[in-house]
C-alpha cells in the first residue's frame, strides 16, 4: 500500500523476511446486490484518494453496458465484462499480481452473484492471502429488506474477509432503522459517504471531474460554495480511508507484538 | 486388493472418452492409486499426449496388444489399469474381452472390472446401453453422463428416457460437469494433464504462466467430479479383495 515503505524493525535492524516482502495489494470490493447505491461514487473516492496521495491504483469497471467509472480514470480503468471468460481473466488474474498497488473494483449490481460466486469457486481468496494481496469488501447497504440478508450472507460466504459496510446517505439512504443496522457493525467496519446538496452533487457529474485534481488546484470556474461544499463533503471521506489504512499497518505490523 | 481394469467407452465419438480418462487418472494420482492405462486409439493415442508416462497406446483387436494388457493384469506391481477405447470400439472390446475368458475371469473373481460409458446426448448414444448389457453382468457398470453441453439426456421426456435407461440395471450414475470451453482449450494447448496445468507447471514440471481463473475453473471441476467418484464409491470398489 506504500511503496518504499521500511520494513525494518524498531531497533533500525533490516527483518530479513520482511526486507524481502513486498508491500501487501490491497483488492477494494465496492459491491451491492441492488443498484443506484453509490458503488460507483465509492469506487470514485478509493481512486481519487490514491491519487491525491500520489499512489497509483488499478481500477476494474464490471459495467459492460454503461460504465461510469471507468470514463473517468481513462488509462487507469479497465472495463469488463465477467460474463466471458476473458472479462474473468482480464480482471482477476490483474488483481493477483503483488505488484503493492491497490485494485478498485466497482462491480456492476447484476454481476454481484456472478462475481462472487466466481472467487468461491475458484479459491480466490486464499490464492490472493498466499500472494500478500488482500481483498476488502465495502458492501453497500440500502433500506431494503433483501439489503441486510445479503450482507450477512455474503459474510458467511467469505468469513476471513473484511467487510466495510458501506452506506452512502445520499444515493441509498438506510432509512428509521438505520441505527439498528448500522449497530451490527462495529465503526471501524463502517465507512459512511456524506448526502451532498443537490448542486453541489451535479458538479461531481462531469466524467473529466477530477476529485484529486480538484483538492490540488479547484477549477477557477467553480462556484465558491460549490467548492466549499464539495471539500467538505470528501473530507471524512479521506479521514475515513486513512483510519482505514492505518488501522490495517498497525495491525500488520508484527515487529510490535 | 486384486487387479483392476476401468473400460472407459462409447460407440459413439465425440462425447468425452478420453476427457473421462484424463479425469479419471487424474483422480487415482490423487488418491495415490497407482495407474497404468492403455489408449486403443492405434496408432495416434490422445489420452498419451496428456499422461504420456503412464500410458500406452495399443490395439486392442491384436492379440500381441491384449497380451500386453491382460497377461500382466497378475503380474504387474500397478493393480489398476485404465482403458480408454476409441470411439466405435466400445462393442468390439468388450466383445474381445469376453473371447479372451477375462469376464470369466472376473466372474470368477480374479480380477475386478468396471465399466464408464460415456453417454452422449443422442438417440444413437442411448442406443450403446443396450448392445452393452450382454456384457456387465459381473461388472461395476455406471452410467457416465458427460455434460459437454447443456444436454438433459431426455430427462424431459420420461417415455424416451425410461426406454433406454431401464434397459440396464446399472451400479450408479455418475455426472461429469461441463467445464468452461476456455479452460479446456488452454489444458489442451498446453498438452498436460489437467492436475499438472491446474498446479501451473508445464508437461516437462517447469513453472507455467496459466490463468489462474482458468486453473480455478479446472480444479473446481475436478473436484465435482471427484465427488461424483467418491460418491459411487470407486475407491472402495478398486480395494476390493
Amino acid at each position: 500500500m506504500q511503496p518504499g515503505r521500511d520494513w525494518r524493525g524498531p531497533d533500525g535492524s533490516p527483518d530479513d523476511a520482511e526486507e524481502k516482502r513486498p508491500p501487501k495489494s490491497y483488492v477494494f470490493i465496492c459491491c451491492a446486490p441492488h443498484g443506484r447505491v453509490g458503488v460507483s461514487t465509492t469506487a470514485r473516492l478509493w481512486s481519487d484518494y490514491f491519487l491525491a496521495s500520489r499512489r497509483g491504483f488499478v481500477g476494474f469497471d464490471a459495467d459492460p453496458h454503461e460504465p461510469d467509472y471507468a470514463p473517468r480514470f481513462s488509462g487507469r480503468v479497465q472495463n469488463v465484462d465477467l460474463a466471458s471468460t476473458q472479462g474473468q481473466i482480464a480482471m482477476i488474474d490483474r488483481l493477483l499480481v503483488p505488484d503493492g498497488e491497490a485494485k478498485i473494483i466497482d462491480l456492476w449490481s447484476r454481476s454481484y452473484d456472478r462475481f462472487f460466486t466466481l472467487i468461491q469457486d475458484i479459491g480466490f481468496v486464499e490464492e490472493a492471502r498466499s500472494k500478500n494481496v488482500e481483498p476488502i469488501i465495502l458492501f453497500h447497504a440500502d433500506a431494503s429488506q433483501a439489503s441486510p440478508a445479503a450482507a450477512w450472507s455474503l459474510a458467511n460466504a467469505l468469513p476471513t474477509v473484511e467487510t466495510l459496510l458501506t452506506y452512502n446517505e445520499g444515493a441509498a439512504p438506510l432509512g428509521p432503522d438505520a441505527h439498528e443496522r448500522l449497530a451490527l457493525y462495529p465503526p471501524h467496519r463502517r465507512l459512511k459517504i456524506g448526502a451532498l446538496d443537490a448542486l453541489v452533487s451535479r458538479a461531481l457529474q462531469p466524467p473529466d471531474l477530477s476529485l484529486s485534481w480538484f483538492l490540488i488546484e479547484p477549477p477557477s470556474d467553480m462556484s465558491l460554495v460549490v467548492r466549499a461544499g464539495l471539500k467538505s463533503w470528501m473530507t471524512p471521506v479521506f479521514s475515513q480511508f486513512r483510519a482505514f489504512e492505518m488501522r490495517r499497518a498497525l495491525e500488520e505490523a508484527t515487529w510490535l507484538i | 486388493m486384486k487387479p483392476a481394469v476401468i473400460l472407459v467407452g462409447a460407440d459413439k465419438g465425440g462425447v468425452g472418452k478420453t476427457t473421462v480418462s484424463r479425469a479419471l487418472l487424474d483422480y487415482l494420482a490423487a488418491n495415490n492409486i497407482l495407474t497404468r492405462a492403455f489408449d486403443t486409439e492405434s496408432p495416434r493415442g490422445t489420452l498419451k499426449r496428456f499422461h504420456g508416462p503412464v500410458t500406452e497406446v495399443v490395439d486392442i483387436t491384436e492379440t500381441s496388444d491384449q497380451m500386453r494388457i491382460l497377461d500382466t493384469l497378475n503380474s504387474a506391481q500397478i493393480k489398476v489399469s485404465v482403458i480408454d477405447t476409441r470411439a466405435g470400439a466400445l462393442g468390439a472390446t468388450l466383445r474381445a474381452l469376453r473371447d479372451v475368458g477375462f469376464l470369466d475371469a472376473v466372474r470368477a473373481g480374479e480380477f475386478s472390472f468396471t465399466l464408464l460409458h460415456v453417454l452422449g446426448p443422442s438417440i444413437a448414444s442411448l442406443d450403446e446401453i443396450a448392445e452393452t448389457a450382454p456384457f456387465i453382468d459381473d461388472a461395476n457398470y455406471f452410467l457416465v453422463k458427460n455434460h459437454i453441453n447443456a444436454t438433459t439426456f431426455f430427462e424431459w421426456d420420461p417415455v424416451t428416457n425410461r426406454k433406454y435407461f431401464e434397459k440396464v440395471n446399472p451400479s450408479g450414475e455418475i455426472v461429469i460437469p461441463k467445464l468452461d470451453e476456455m479452460a479446456y482449450e488452454q489444458v489442451e494447448i498446453a498438452g498436460t494433464s489437467f492436475s499438472t496445468f491446474v498446479a501451473n507447471k508445464t508437461a516437462g514440471g517447469e513453472p507455467a504462466n496459466a490463468s489462474f481463473v482458468l486453473r480455478g475453473y479446472v480444479r473446481t471441476w475436478q473436484a465435482k467430479i471427484a465427488d461424483e467418484l467418491n460418491r459411487v464409491r470407486l475407491l472402495d470398489l478398486l480395494a476390493q479383495r
